[in-house]
């Protein structure tokens, strides 16, 4: 089933446009949305959200369109924008107190449970979590109002190599009760190769890829070879070329690799992919 | 908006808005204006919003299954009930100060009487209509609506106590703790408090549909 749906979503700024934004999003799957620091990932989500508001497009979660049913809509997300920095000073406990209020689905039981889960002290203020602990109270508060698509911006910025790791764990045992989704933001490549199903990557505010994480891998390989063999033809087709007195170096899409030839060919990873594209 | 309204006080309350509400207290000054007090929670507003500002409220609530106009809502309702418990505080203020000091009025300024508290409501109604729609106009640049907000009340200030200083037919009343002219003050404070509901209610619609303009 379809739980997220966006469609030709755009948004004029002066300097910036966000140019008809597509993807989808099936249930139980998490899908890793990149691009570079002002590619407009932050845009699409808070513009699928309608914080920010959309000059076009149309939002579908759950199977409902967003903008006429905002309210039911949001009662089954969770969406964490750039960490939690709210109420630095408050408790968790205050919060969630106040958090379980707007939503008829919140179980306490699964609050209490997540929070042994991630041994988060609800006597703690939010600013005494480390930037991991945060997340994880984020996901505490979603997880308790049943949330069965979760948006997160950027969840693994600012997070050690062990915790990002933990994290990423974490997300892949989510989905596998079928029933979540998740959806988010990174420019940590690696974050991907380790756990999303799907890609979308945006550059420029334009989505220039939407696919398994697998196609997408094998959808590119890295090329390099010397002078000579760096002709017109050959030249017209690397992506994020790169010449030195050697030779050169790039990559090619697959389906465009010469037959038969002697250039020297290996497979690209995302960091190779992104770096290669972003190169254009 | 029972849940908002919650919110509000739970966690975007700032200590000063409990802190001023004793300022009512200074209604007990000997010969001190009578509008002073009241300004300090046209200030503890401004806490209000600046704290939400540093504490990120506005996306905390934003991302929360709320309406925009809601948001709002909830936060003018806090502010109308501020200014309601601040006058309702400084009334009993004024009449114990009038009693203990046997009705020698206010040197400093307008008596503390019923035209007090009816311009009370009018110096409110002023505050809100200025402060509020400008502040949600971005939703965070509290400064610029302070400092507007804080101009009007000042301008408000100082014509209603001009009003009671000229010399003229109802400044006589005005200025007065006989309660002959207090009955004659009472219309005052009725269209005082009209004014301040129909205004808020204003305040808060400009507010709200500015608000709903604006990208988080």
């Amino acid at each position: 089933m379809e739980i997220l749906s966006v469609q030709n979503l755009s948004k004029h700024y002066e300097k910036f446009d966000l140019k008809d934004v597509s993807f989808t999003l099936e249930e139980g799957y998490i899908m890793g949305f990149i691009g570079r620091n002002g590619a407009g990932k932050t845009t699409t989500l808070k513009s699928m959200t309608r914080l920010v508001h959309p000059d076009s497009g149309r939002v579908n979660m759950f199977g409902l369109d967003f903008a006429t049913n905002e309210l039911q809509c949001k009662q089954k997300i969770g969406f964490m924008l750039g960490g939690v920095d709210f109420y630095p000073k408050k408790k968790l406990g205050t919060i969630a107190a106040v958090t379980s209020r707007f939503y008829s689905q919140w179980d306490d039981t699964e609050y209490q449970r997540c929070l042994d889960r991630f041994e988060l002290d609800p006597e703690k203020k939010i600013d005494e979590l480390s930037a991991g602990m945060r997340v994880k109270f984020s996901l505490t508060l979603a997880l308790s109002h049943q949330a069965r698509l979760l948006i997160l911006d950027e969840p693994t910025s600012g997070l050690d190599p062990v915790s990002r790791d933990e994290l990423l764990l974490l997300f892949q045992n989510l989905i596998e009760d079928g029933e979540h989704s998740i959806l988010f933001s990174t420019q940590i490549i690696s974050d991907l190769e380790k756990c999303a199903d799907f890609i979308t990557y945006i550059k420029d505010g334009t989505i220039i890829a939407k696919t398994d994480k697998d196609s997408f891998l094998g959808a590119y390989r890295l090329v390099s070879g010397s002078v000579d063999q760096l002709n017109a033809g050959l030249k017209s087709k690397v992506i994020g070329l790169r010449e030195h007195k050697f030779g050169f170096e790039g990559m090619i899409p697959t389906a465009d690799l010469p037959v038969a030839s002697s250039l020297k060919v290996t497979a690209a990873d995302l960091e190779d992919i992104m770096i290669h594209i972003e190169r254009e | 908006m029972k849940n908002l309204l919650y919110k509000e006080f739970k966690l975007a309350a700032h200590p000063t808005t409990y802190l001023f509400l004793i300022l009512s207290t200074m209604m007990l000054i000997p010969n001190y204006p009578g509008y002073v007090a009241f300004m300090y929670v046209c200030l503890s507003m401004f806490f209000i919003f600046l704290g939400g500002r540093e504490n990120k409220d506005i996306y905390y609530t934003a991302l929360l299954p709320v309406r925009k106009r809601d948001i709002v809502k909830a936060r003018c309702l806090m502010i109308a009930t501020i200014e309601l418990v601040q006058i309702a505080l400084a009334a009993p203020m004024a009449v114990l100060a009038n009693h203990l000091y046997h009705d020698a009025g206010n040197l400093a300024g307008i008596d503390l009487n019923v035209a007090l508290f009816g311009s009370v409501f009018l110096f409110f109604a002023v505050f809100n209509i200025t402060f509020l729609p400008i502040f949600y106009r971005s939703a965070y640049k509290v400064g610029i609506a302070l400092l507007y907000g804080g101009i009007a009340i000042l301008i408000y200030y100082i014509a209603a106590e001009m009003l009671v200083w000229m010399p003229s037919p109802i400044s006589t009343f005005l200025d007065s703790l006989n309660p002959d002219d207090m009955i004659k003050q009472l219309p005052i404070l009725f269209s005082g408090m009209l004014i301040w509901v129909v205004t808020t209610i204003l305040a808060y619609q400009k507010a709200a549909a500015n608000f709903e303009k604006v990208d988080l």
